[in-house]
């Protein structure tokens, strides 16, 4: 019997190692996809680090948060730390919400990265163009900051399903179910 | 979720956010945003952001052939013709160029450019995603004897100026940012003004040559020189092309739009100029 649980525990390690690796080269190839070509492009890095927390706990969240901002802010050129703050705030709040409120369904994921993306553009745009008062800088918007938004929006539907089905295979569904019904029972 | 507020993981979080602004103030008081100065990060992503970079060119490269096979071969027809035109004007043009050697030789103009000091060629690591003005990154820096605001270009004409400088990579920013102001002129420097970005332009990859006389008589393809006045760049070196030329909105002067030499979208080696004559000192540019 000790036996039996010893080897579960070691699976359930070695499926949990197995998942983060997933998650460590998906978030590499969000990177290499973010620095590549010259085109407008979707911040691949944001749904990313909001499908990951929202099948995560609030530390681990913050950690991919930190770690996706931090590679954004790389890519994108932008003050060290600008997009790594708005992403640890908004994988800790994805991870509470999906931990307390929500449930794994598509819509709830897309109308939160749509809102993660629009603010993110948003203080892009005013903080990095529209403070300089440039002429006619409405176009950045239009041009390209609003449709990386809706790109990076859209991308998040390939995101839920590819790290749904590898937080599925490694269990963390199964710690999540656990955890609400703690909760649940906790509540009652 | 009132328990998470209470509990060690929320001061956690609360702690990581304090240390991103502590970040983020630390970045904003060393100058620059320091992204190229995250060497070892940086160092370690080069070579997979090379990689990916040249198989996005490539597939950028299939997918435009692809969509734009007619504009090609319109495009193609036009040059042929182009090229009959120019034919029958190199006649012309090879006497002129006697003549012109001729008199270089007897004032004893140096040859063009001599005063430059170069850096050897620089790979364009990446470009900053979105960035509407094509800033780019390359694999040289300070160590490479890179100085900041230093000018950068192609074969083919001015490209930008270095606007932050790790030991390793630097970021440039390009002739298409409005941050940037060159003084410009065509040739013969009758026609003079300071060519900079304009975000309208920037989303077709032109830039504005502003504060033209309004009279001015820029035809289409007139060449467009730096004539090296503030000091930033050295005098002669080709910008780009005349596309158009219009009225300023104030109607006091006139600008012309002026289609870069090089391909800003595409580059794949730079080199940098670190010295000519006529360079101002840093601390001047700076203030």
């Amino acid at each position: 019997m000790m036996y039996s649980n010893k080897l579960r525990k070691s699976n359930f390690l070695f499926l949990q190692i197995l998942q983060w690796i997933f998650f460590i080269i998906i978030i590499a190839f969000c990177y290499l996809a973010e620095t590549s070509g010259s085109y407008s492009k979707p911040l691949l890095l944001l749904p990313a680090a909001l499908c990951i927390a929202s099948h995560t706990g609030e530390i681990q969240a913050m950690a991919v948060g930190m770690a996706c901002g931090l590679l954004l802010d790389l890519a994108c050129g932008k003050l060290l730390g600008f997009n790594a703050f708005l992403l640890v705030a908004g994988c800790v709040l994805i991870s509470l919400l999906y931990r307390y409120f929500l449930r794994q369904k598509l819509i709830n994921m897309l109308f939160l990265t749509a809102i993660c993306a629009l603010i993110q553009g948003g203080l892009d745009y005013v903080l990095y163009y529209a403070v300089w008062g440039y002429e006619d800088v409405f176009l950045i918007w239009q041009e390209i900051i609003f449709p990386s938004c809706l790109m990076t929006t859209a991308s998040s539907v390939i995101f839920y399903f590819l790290i749904k089905k590898i937080a599925e295979s490694c269990g963390s569904h199964r710690i999540n179910q656990l955890e609400k019904m703690r909760i649940s029972d906790y509540q009652d | 979720m009132l328990n998470f507020l209470k509990s060690r993981k929320c001061k956690a979080v609360l702690w990581v956010l304090a240390l991103l602004i502590g970040l983020m103030l630390y970045a904003v008081f060393v100058g620059g945003y320091t992204i190229s100065s995250v060497s070892v990060f940086n160092a370690v992503a080069a070579p997979f952001q090379r990689m990916s970079n040249a198989i996005s060119q490539h597939v950028e490269y299939g997918l435009d052939l692809y969509r734009n096979a007619e504009d090609y071969y319109e495009e193609n027809r036009a040059l042929r013709e182009e090229i009959n035109l120019l034919h029958t004007e190199l006649a012309d043009y090879e006497a002129t160029k006697e003549e012109l050697e001729r008199l270089q030789a007897f004032i004893g103009i140096k040859e063009k450019h001599e005063d430059y000091s170069m850096t050897s060629p620089f790979d364009v690591t990446g470009y900053v995603t979105n960035d509407p003005f094509c800033a780019f990154r390359i694999d040289g820096g300070s160590e490479d004897g890179i100085s900041l605001y230093d000018p950068v270009v192609s074969d083919m004409g001015l490209v930008g100026v270095i606007s932050e400088l790790g030991t390793h990579t630097a970021t440039v920013t390009t002739i298409l940012s409005p941050e940037l102001s060159v003084s410009a002129g065509t040739r013969a420097s009758k026609e003079r003004g300071v060519l900079t970005g304009s975000v309208p332009l920037a989303m077709d990859g032109l830039c504005k040559l502003q504060y033209l006389e309004k009279d001015v008589n820029l035809k289409k393809d007139k060449i467009i020189l730096t004539t090296g006045e503030n000091g930033l760049f050295p005098a002669g070196y080709v910008i780009g092309y005349v596309k158009e030329t219009k009225m300023d909105d104030t109607g006091l002067t006139a600008y012309a739009a002026v289609k870069p030499a090089s391909d800003l979208k595409n580059l794949s080696l730079v080199v940098v100029i670190t010295d000519f004559s006529g360079k101002a000192d840093l601390n001047d540019v700076q203030q």
